[in-house]
């Protein structure tokens, strides 16, 4: 992975010593509240109902041993023993006192990690496939590129103080795995006739208030020119991105009203005049860059074992993706045990994750958009050694892209933006499935639910979303059918009227059984949903409402 | 008003301008189309652009857009709604200075704007992006790299990474307190005023430097003045008389200057110097990074000449030497130093009448053995 040289430490560095200026500034006066949000909002620190939030950047989700120690550490001694892991695969702290971020920063930084442009109105952290550099599907590594982006926004003077945040999402394989269409840029890495690697450049996703899917603008844009036509979309974004209201601020609503062709010639426009210019990016650069995310090898490559002690070999069967080299796999790490936290972990998890990281998987770790982990280089000899680890840590849940492996928001339990809890329907949701024994007869489905329309949980792009309302004081949930994350991406749609909290479990259990009626053999849930249509659901999801 | 200081040659030039009352000054709203703005700008020597929120970021697209497309060359001021924060934003997308709405907080801007050694990206300063430096400058002490670096920079942004970056604890600053010392003493002031600042008190200065010294130091808020005096029990020997200045030049500033120096240097990697290249003699050849027994030289203002020095003084309204208005351009000690007559060199007044040109500390010793 990427290694710090003296430049970035010194970012790094500088950047802690003006935080730490910017609280005693804050505290003595010379800045007020309103100028020190965006400030404290752009290095991570959120104020939620109860206290503070800290978001750690996970660069393209990508950890190593020591960083999660680290993670781990901080978990310990500054929060309650645990950490939430985001959909943008950041990781969040819930409850650090103010005056101990600095020297939480400190921390990080000795592991080359930080809280840069976390949150905020500016380019925020890079992500892309977590298993990339390890997938079999994959075209390119995309891990070096969301590396340049990285560096290339890291304060950048001209775009820090943008009409809203700004999201960069880059997929280097066949499969989206990063969400390229739901991101305000998303970069697919693709071979063109003659064999070279580029990027098709889509712009204007988003959900929140108004999902948008992102439109392609380019299907070919060189290697080299990648900073310059990021530049370029940027000019025109801030420029002419909506100021005067909150809800309309996103590119998604400028490539709307312009038309993602206008938007796009208005972009190959200002490309044309800085193309050839000081942003272009050195071949050299881009090599040094690349050096870093080399791919392990293995000498004498193992199979796949085909038996172990019980669970094993479900856990494999769930949990287990194919790697581009002969003898690895990848494995995920679920955080979902039933009934528990989406995305949570204690201090001590991270700590065994970091053991085996380390003794068994080349010092690399992943977060996912699903709010889980991932071993992306692991020997098939010790996958059953890993597995009996993370058994023993509660860590070996064997549902990964089952109806249990919820994403959720952390919802009106943390954050001050919620209109409605997410986390305990998501466990209601969780055990109801589990009770009813549905996980593994339906497969592969998609649940994601959300506090608020600000759609941190991704609920819109959900096979089956959940909407948290505040209708008149009370709670209310709305049900979204046949959203979709990744190539096939689309919208769910609103069922119908909302159903009260104790009523969502059931009404899920209820389309998930009447899938398993109505599909035809092998049909995946989305399929049978797409083939249909989501009318077919709806009288299983208000028949006891 | 607080300056941002980018590009102190087209602010002279606007400057010089101004006074003779040609020129406008016009202020653009932050969310003007640039093609607009590059109109209304166009045979302005100003443009101030105007920031209704901190939070709205559209003036600096509009700032780097009238630089880099509109090729507009004057003086660029943002004025507003703007927090010290932004101070490198600001600098960075091309404003030479900032009128911010609360103007009580020089201090902050000041700190904030030397905030950050480095960038990552390419901007509308010259600053050189960190993916720039890597490919330069593998080896950090390379004097090739290091000037190459170097090339493009302003002065401040040298100092900045020199004491930043590059010798970060093992960098001083030589100073002589003399009649254009504040010039680097006042941007390390803003760097850092802890780095170490070594002045050679030979015994022989005007008391005058004694004065300005103090005065200087305790204006900019220096805190690490380091005094050098010479070793009394070899003065007792060599210079009894107090007149050795006279006998032999070279061998009193060897006592008094050379060797005091050689005794201290040992903390340091590298040694800022004011050196000037319009100085005349040796120094038309001074490179911005030498090194001199195997020690680093940084001389971040080789390229400035006197009309600039005097802008500097000028426009952060700097104390001047007592002597300098006495016609003293280049200050040494009371009996080696006089007034520079009518067109003469700046360094003209020092050992006059005599072929010696420098007293020895920025030559390498096997030279001075050698002569």
């Amino acid at each position: 992975m990427y290694k710090y040289d003296a430049y970035d430490h010194a970012l790094v560095r500088e950047r802690i010593e003006e935080f730490r200026d910017q609280v005693a500034r804050r505290l003595d006066g010379r800045l007020t509240e309103d100028q020190f949000k965006p400030l404290r909002l752009m290095n991570g620190v959120y104020l939620q109902l109860h206290a503070y939030m800290l978001r750690v950047a996970i660069p393209y989700g990508t950890l190593n041993g020591p960083q999660l120690r680290t993670l781990a550490h901080i978990a310990r001694r500054y929060d309650r023993g645990y950490g939430h892991f985001t959909t943008r695969t950041n990781i969040q702290f819930n409850w650090p006192a103010l005056v101990d971020v600095p020297d939480i920063l400190d921390h990080l930084a000795k592991v080359e990690m930080h809280a840069i442009q976390t949150s905020g109105n500016c380019i925020r952290n890079v992500t892309a496939d977590p298993f990339a550099g390890a997938a079999a599907d994959e075209i390119e590594d995309s891990r070096p590129w969301a590396e340049i982006i990285r560096q290339w926004s890291t304060f950048h003077p001209e775009f820090t103080f943008l009409p809203r945040k700004f999201k960069i999402a880059v997929n280097g394989a066949r499969d989206d795995r990063a969400g390229i269409r739901v991101h305000d840029i998303g970069l697919q890495i693709v071979k063109n006739e003659a064999g070279e690697t580029g990027f098709e450049v889509w712009v204007g996703g988003g959900q929140g208030r108004t999902p948008r899917l992102a439109q392609k603008i380019r299907d070919f844009l060189e290697p080299r020119d990648l900073l310059s036509y990021l530049t370029a979309i940027l000019r025109v974004y801030n420029q002419h991105g909506r100021r005067d209201n909150l809800y309309k601020a996103r590119i998604k609503i400028l490539v709307e009203a312009l038309g993602a062709e206008e938007f796009g010639r208005q972009t190959e426009e200002e490309w044309a005049q800085i193309r050839e210019g000081e942003l272009e990016l050195p071949a050299a650069e881009i090599a040094r860059i690349r050096a870093f995310f080399d791919r392990p090898s293995v000498s004498k490559a193992q199979p796949v074992p085909v038996s172990g002690k019980p669970g094993f070999a479900g856990w494999l069967r769930r949990n287990r993706r194919a790697h581009q080299v002969e003898g690895l796999s990848s494995v995920v790490i679920s955080l979902k045990p039933v009934g528990g936290t989406p995305g949570d972990i204690t201090d001590d998890q991270l700590d065994i994750v970091a053991d085996l990281a380390e003794r068994y998987g080349f010092d690399e770790a992943r977060a996912t958009p699903d709010q889980n982990l991932v071993l992306p280089h692991v020997r098939n000899e010790d996958l059953e050694t890993v597995w009996d680890a993370l058994v023993a840590a509660g860590l070996a849940t064997a549902n990964a892209g089952l109806a249990t492996d919820i994403v959720s928001c952390p919802g009106l339990d943390y954050c001050s933006l919620a209109n409605a809890r997410s986390i305990p329907i998501a466990q209601a949701i969780s055990n109801l499935v589990e009770a009813e024994g549905l996980a593994e007869p339906v497969g592969d489905v998609t649940i994601k639910i959300d506090g608020c329309i600000n759609a941190c949980g991704h609920h819109h792009v959900a096979h089956i979303g959940v909407l948290g309302v505040d209708k008149r004081g009370e709670e209310f949930y709305q049900i979204t059918l046949g959203g979709a994350f990744g190539n096939d991406a689309s919208i769910g749609g609103i069922v119908g009227k909302g159903l009260a909290g104790e009523d969502v479990p059931g009404a899920i259990v209820r389309v998930l059984k009447t899938y398993l009626e109505i599909r035809d053999e092998n049909e995946r849930f989305i399929d049978t949903l797409r083939r249909v249509g989501a009318d077919a659901f709806k009288e299983s999801i208000y028949v006891a409402a | 008003m607080l300056q941002l200081e980018r590009n102190p040659q087209s602010r002279k030039r606007v400057e010089a301008q101004m006074e003779a009352g040609g020129g406008a000054v016009v202020e653009i709203p932050g969310e003007t189309d640039w093609r607009e703005a590059a109109e209304r700008a166009r045979g302005a020597v100003q443009v101030d652009i105007r920031f209704a929120s901190f939070k709205d970021g559209r003036g600096f697209s509009l700032a780097a857009l009238l630089r880099e497309r509109a090729g507009f060359a004057g003086k660029l001021r943002a004025v507003g709604d703007l927090i010290p924060d932004q101070a490198m934003h600001l600098k960075r997308v091309g404003f030479d200075d900032v009128a911010p709405d609360n103007d009580n907080l020089d201090d902050d801007w000041a700190r904030a704007r030397a905030r950050f050694t480095h960038a990552y990206q390419p901007a509308q300063d010259k600053r050189t992006p960190v993916f720039r430096h890597r490919q330069a400058a593998p080896a950090g002490d390379d004097l090739a790299a290091l000037n190459a670096r170097y090339r493009g920079l302003d002065a401040m942004e040298i100092l900045d990474d020199a004491i930043r970056n590059e010798w970060t604890g093992r960098i001083a600053m030589l100073s002589s307190f003399g009649a254009e010392a504040a010039v680097g003493l006042h941007m390390i002031a803003q760097i850092a005023p802890d780095t170490p600042v070594v002045f050679l008190d030979t015994g022989r200065l005007f008391a005058q430097t004694e004065q300005y010294q103090r005065a200087l130091s305790e204006q900019l808020g220096l805190t690490n003045i380091r005094v050098l005096a010479p070793d009394s029990a070899e003065a007792a020997a060599e210079d009894g008389d107090d007149r050795l200045w006279q006998r032999n030049p070279d061998a009193c500033c060897a006592l008094r200057k050379v060797r005091p120096l050689a005794r201290a240097i040992g903390d340091y990697d590298a040694l800022i110097t004011g050196r000037k290249r319009f100085h005349g003699g040796e120094r038309l050849a001074l490179p911005v990074v030498e090194r001199i027994d195997g020690r680093i030289r940084v001389n971040p203002l080789a390229a400035w000449d006197a009309e600039r020095v005097n802008a500097y003084f000028k426009r952060f309204d700097l104390p001047r030497h007592p002597l300098s208005d006495m016609g003293y351009a280049s200050i040494g000690c009371w009996p080696c130093t006089a007034p520079v007559e009518d067109d003469g060199d700046v360094r003209s007044g020092r050992w006059r009448g005599r072929d010696k040109t420098e007293c020895g500390i920025h030559v390498p010793a096997e030279r001075i053995a050698a002569e």
